[in-house]
């Protein structure tokens, strides 16, 4: 029966077409705007996220404690092992060193004496190992102004207006000034490899990244890191995961006597970001609440219009001495199908321009010139597995209700009028 | 046209169910944007309005040198106050703060901060600058925010000790005891600073009579827009981050709108393409009549808009007592939200102007006039006969 | 009346005599230590918070003005030089092969991470210049008789308001030195020690520094060799040396 009905509903496009067409535009919409709210909220999460604190993010204790200063001297060592035991232990994330530092960006003259200076913001990280998904994950490629990425060791990115401030160009050389490890004064030669703008007034100001590995050599700081960030591979922070990972570490490899010991935090417990991540699911919940709710309504109308719509084919349906319970289930059988199919149909389309709006976002740059705080320049949606399935409350759900409303009717239809109406 | 809306009335009533389901989610369309937008000029009025009271005043002039990106600089960037302001600080309608980098040592552990001198009997901020006045004998009073007091793990009435440098470079160290915590919904007079009297700075720096910033009253601004060594920041330039934040927040939440939007007009457009198809003999009997397609064609209209003009007094029964009460006590999230990134309140207020109302209506009205008459337009190709005879065209 | 007069009168010439011997044993102290030039090698010790280094160094010095470091060890720093004219001081790094300038907030950057600052190292001007000093005790250390210095700054540009050193009565050596925030606050010890006599002088050839504000175990200098009186170059107190 079920081959039977779905062949009279793809023949009969009158019977099809529309309803499936409504519950697929719902359930794009529905799927849409649930990821996009998440991205719209998350926006500032995952900015946090992928330049300061990582999903999760290893240092030591003591380093936890005074993370605003960038204390290098507290950094973690032999970090090569306690990556490879990450890796192996919390498959679930992506981790990478970094190194966090400050110093100066000295500019030679032609004599080699200092041409220009200033104040720095420093970022290593696992930059030219192919592998690494880093520059991907600070989005360094799109941000790029002139030049290119680092590509070899001693290449160095500087932020669009500090170049500008210095007076560099790509290709030129310029010397780092900063402290290792042990608080001595360091010195190391870069290559200009390019310029980049964040969009970020924090990190547009004096933002200088290099490989980690030019760092270490520079900094003193062979196999050590000031941090290992780590992110989800599935690409999105999950609030209870992190905290559950950061629990699952700490209770084995944390040593809360030893303040070099290494331990786990996860986003919401570095700064203020817990309450934000806190608000952000909030928001959520109620903004999504109230979409999911009003297309149910629209789809359970849309259900009813559906049994409207086939008023008088029911009629000679019922008149040919169709049982009335059975008009009413294949009614609903069709509505199922058309319920599912668009929920299918829908679910696809909404990941899809989901996925555009994550992956090239609604540029709103143009409304942000000379932004002065920390505010992403796209608006991204954001995919996440419930969006697999919630169009379906709407879209199936809804659809079969309304259905099953409206034919109710069919019950009260009397076979003696029949034929008067359908003379009509 | 007033029997094309009694007619309207009467045929959107008539369909019971179908009908109201529309209007519910229309009048969320009303309901949700009014909110939505009301929380976003609220937040904006509010993140305003905190910063005028805790930071900015009504405007300020900083040294040339100050840079607040820039703790560096602090070493160079004070002079002292212009003449020409001394009278009117001497009134209270303007506050000079001296700003310098210390070094905090509480509970061993060692932190850079930045030292704010303030006037404790100034009533230009919220500050309780009063409490700098508390009499200690071996220490200095000192007052600071919430985030701060957290993030160092310090109560009132600790002690710890402050070392920094004088103007000349000479080391110094003074035990402080905290006097107060605030808390205040602006991150930037909370996070890594302390305050303490203006006077106990000058003396500790060694730099008399001299500032960083003055900041004068809201609303009292002394009209000197130039001032040698100083510069003027208008309140407008200083809240410029808000209204970028805010503006991002309204095209993003825009999307919504329209998304919203666009959730109402699919109930519309489906509920108008299935009455023209079944009311062809209606149509046909309206032309019979002597109604011209135009006016059909209008008749079916003036019946989808008022799907907008029910959904608008439905969405008023409900939303304006909702969006009253919201107005009143605010929209509190359930949470701390002290630490915040930016400058946001525990509670927003939702702030409502005429236009905002006015402008969401036409918005939503227009939008399901054209909704209504884009399938109507088939009955201005319909054949009358046929309509009348209800044959399917 | 007379009585008190004369009270007065003591007490003033007390005091005066007592800052005259004050401020003459600094000078004595500054002519013992500081001579036309001198060349010697060094290592420090520093003792970090996690881990300890040493740094050896050769330094060439004429008066107060001059003075040419060049690093010999660890691999690391070797190459590294310094060097101070007057009140200006450039780093040369071999790897970068660039001569800095250090100034401004740069100053107080450590010494090689130990527990001495560049400023620290910087201020060149006589202690009798810009403290002025009274004799305010004796004191016994290691076995040797001491008076307690304690000096006040005179003048309103120096790092420590009050100084408080040990100067062996005898050979006119400090042996420990105290240095103090304005409040009173001790920043940073100073102990010298392994005083030898070296062409006719008496100089310390072990100190140890602590910042008390900074953890670790201070930072031990020692002088391994010390030549008083060599012809040095000129040419090393120049920029073109800090390549060479």
């Amino acid at each position: 029966m079920i081959k039977f009905l779905l062949k009279g509903l793809i023949r009969d496009k009158s019977r099809s077409r529309l309803p499936f067409l409504v519950v697929t535009i719902g359930v794009a919409l529905t799927v849409l705007v649930h990821a996009y709210i998440v991205g719209f909220m998350g926006d500032i999460i995952e900015i946090n996220a992928r330049f300061s604190t990582g999903h999760m993010k290893v240092m030591t204790r003591a380093y936890e404690q005074e993370m605003n200063q960038v204390p290098n001297d507290l950094a973690l060592t032999e970090t090569d092992s306690l990556l490879s035991l990450l890796s192996k232990q919390f498959p679930s994330a992506e981790w990478s060193p970094r190194i966090r530092f400050g110093g100066l960006i000295d500019v030679p003259d032609e004599n080699g004496e200092t041409r220009s200076q200033g104040p720095a913001m420093g970022l290593g990280i696992d930059l030219i190992n192919p592998g690494s998904a880093e520059a991907k994950r600070l989005n360094l490629e799109k941000s790029a102004v002139r030049g290119k990425l680092p590509s070899e060791y001693g290449e160095i990115l500087l932020s669009e207006n500090f170049s500008l401030k210095l007076g560099v160009n790509p290709g030129d050389k310029v010397t780092l000034i900063s402290s290792t490890m042990d608080g001595s004064m360091a010195f190391y030669n870069f290559i200009v490899s390019g310029t980049v703008a964040f969009g970020l007034e924090s990190l547009d100001r004096g933002m200088i990244i290099a490989d980690i590995s030019d760092i270490r050599t520079a900094l003193n700081m062979e196999d050590a890191a000031g941090e290992i960030t780590g992110f989800f591979k599935n690409g999105f922070y999950d609030n209870d995961e992190a905290i559950a990972e950061a629990d699952r570490f700490n209770a084995t490899f944390s040593d809360n006597s030893d303040d070099f010991s290494p331990l786990m935090v996860s986003l919401s417990s570095q700064g203020s970001l817990g309450t934000y991540v806190n608000m952000v699911e909030l928001w959520t919940l109620m903004i999504s609440s109230i979409f999911i709710f009003a297309m149910s309504l629209v789809l359970w109308n849309a259900g009813i219009l559906g049994g409207l719509r086939r008023y008088g084919e029911v009629g000679i349906r019922l008149a040919i001495g169709e049982e009335k319970g059975h008009v009413y289930r294949t009614m609903i059988y069709e509505s199922l199908m058309i319920g599912f199919a668009g929920s299918v149909a829908g679910t696809l389309f909404g990941l899809f321009f989901a996925y555009l709006i994550q992956k090239y976002g609604i540029n709103i740059s143009g409304m942000m010139q000379g932004s002065a705080i920390m505010l992403p320049t796209d608006i991204r949606a954001k995919i996440q597995p419930v969006d697999f399935y919630i169009g379906f409350i709407p879209g199936l759900f809804s659809t079969v209700i309304g259905t099953m409303l409206a034919g109710i009717g069919i019950y009260k239809r009397q076979t003696a009028k029949l034929f008067k109406e359908l003379e009509a | 046209m007033k029997i094309a809306i009694k007619l309207a009335y009467r045929n959107l009533i008539g369909a019971g169910l179908r009908t109201w389901l529309n209007v519910i989610v229309l009048s969320f369309s009303f309901v949700v944007i009014i909110w939505m937008r009301g929380i976003i000029n609220g937040w904006n009025r509010q993140a305003k309005d905190d910063m005028t009271a805790w930071e900015i005043g009504g405007g300020q002039y900083w040294h040339e040198k100050y840079d607040p990106f820039d703790p560096f600089t602090l070493s160079e960037s004070h002079a002292p106050v212009p003449e020409e302001l001394i009278p009117i600080i001497n009134r209270g309608e303007m506050e000079p703060y001296l700003i310098s980098q210390g070094t905090l040592y509480p509970r061993g552990r060692m932190q850079t901060i930045i030292v704010k001198g303030i006037n404790p009997k100034q009533d230009i901020f919220l500050l309780p600058s009063q409490k700098l006045d508390t009499l200690i004998t071996d220490a200095i009073p000192a007052v600071t925010g919430s985030i701060m007091a957290r993030n160092l793990n310090i109560t009132r009435g600790d002690r710890m000790m402050l070392q920094w440098r004088d103007a000349g470079g000479t080391f110094d160290a003074t035990d402080i005891v905290i006097t107060e915590i605030f808390s205040a919904n602006v991150p930037n007079v909370d996070q890594g600073q302390i305050y303490i009297s203006l006077e106990n700075l000058q003396k500790m720096m060694n730099l008399p009579g001299e500032a960083t910033i003055i900041t004068y009253r809201d609303g009292h601004s002394p009209g000197l827009t130039e001032l040698d060594g100083w510069n003027h920041k208008t309140k407008q330039e200083l809240t410029s981050s808000v209204d970028e934040l805010i503006k991002v927040k309204s095209v993003g939440t825009s999307v919504m709108y329209v998304i919203l939007l666009l959730l109402a007009m699919l109930g519309i457009f489906d509920t108008q393409v299935l009455s023209i198809f079944r009311r062809q003999k209606e149509i046909g009997t309206y032309i019979a009549l002597g109604y011209t397609r135009r006016q059909v064609v209008g008749l079916f209209t003036v019946e989808g808009t008022m799907n907008a003009v029910l959904a608008a007094i439905v969405g008023a029964f409900y939303g304006i007592p909702f969006l009253a009460l919201q107005a009143k006590t605010g929209w509190t999230m359930p949470m701390d939200t002290s630490d915040f990134g930016m400058a946001i309140a525990q509670t927003l207020y939702p702030a409502y102007s005429a236009g905002l109302v006015i402008m969401t209506v036409i918005v939503i009205m227009f939008t399901t006039m054209i909704v209504s008459y884009w399938p109507s337009r088939r009955i201005a190709r319909m054949n009358p006969t046929e309509a009348l005879r209800g044959k399917i065209q | 009346m007379k009585r008190i007069l004369l009270i007065i009168t003591t007490l003033l010439f007390t005091v005066f005599v007592s800052s005259q011997n004050a401020d003459d044993i600094l000078k004595k102290v500054e002519s013992n230590i500081s001579s036309d030039n001198r060349i010697f090698e060094s290592t420090m010790i520093i003792n970090g918070a996690r881990s300890s280094r040493t740094i050896t160094s050769k330094s060439y010095v004429v008066g107060d003005k001059q003075s040419f470091t060049e690093y010999l060890s660890p691999a690391r720093e070797k190459g590294t030089k310094m060097l101070k004219l007057e009140n200006q001081l450039w780093i040369y790094s071999p790897s970068t092969d660039r001569i800095i300038q250090i100034a401004g907030h740069m100053l107080r950057q450590s010494v090689m991470g130990s527990d001495l600052s560049y400023e620290d190292m910087m201020d060149d001007r006589k202690l009798t210049d810009i403290y002025s000093s009274k004799v305010t005790g004796n004191d016994n250390i290691e076995g040797r008789e001491t008076w307690i210095l304690e000096l006040t700054a005179k003048v309103t540009d120096v790092a420590y308001q009050t100084r408080k050193m040990w100067i062996d009565t005898e050979r006119y050596v400090p042996l420990r030195e105290e240095l103090f925030a304005k409040s009173g606050q001790m920043l940073k010890r100073t102990t010298m020690s392994e005083v030898e006599n070296i062409n006719g002088r008496w100089f310390p050839t072990k100190i140890v520094y602590k910042d008390l504000m900074k953890q670790g175990g201070g930072t031990e200098f020692k002088i391994t060799q010390v030549q008083f009186n060599q012809k040095i170059p000129d040419h090393i107190f120049t920029k073109a040396s800090l390549k060479q």
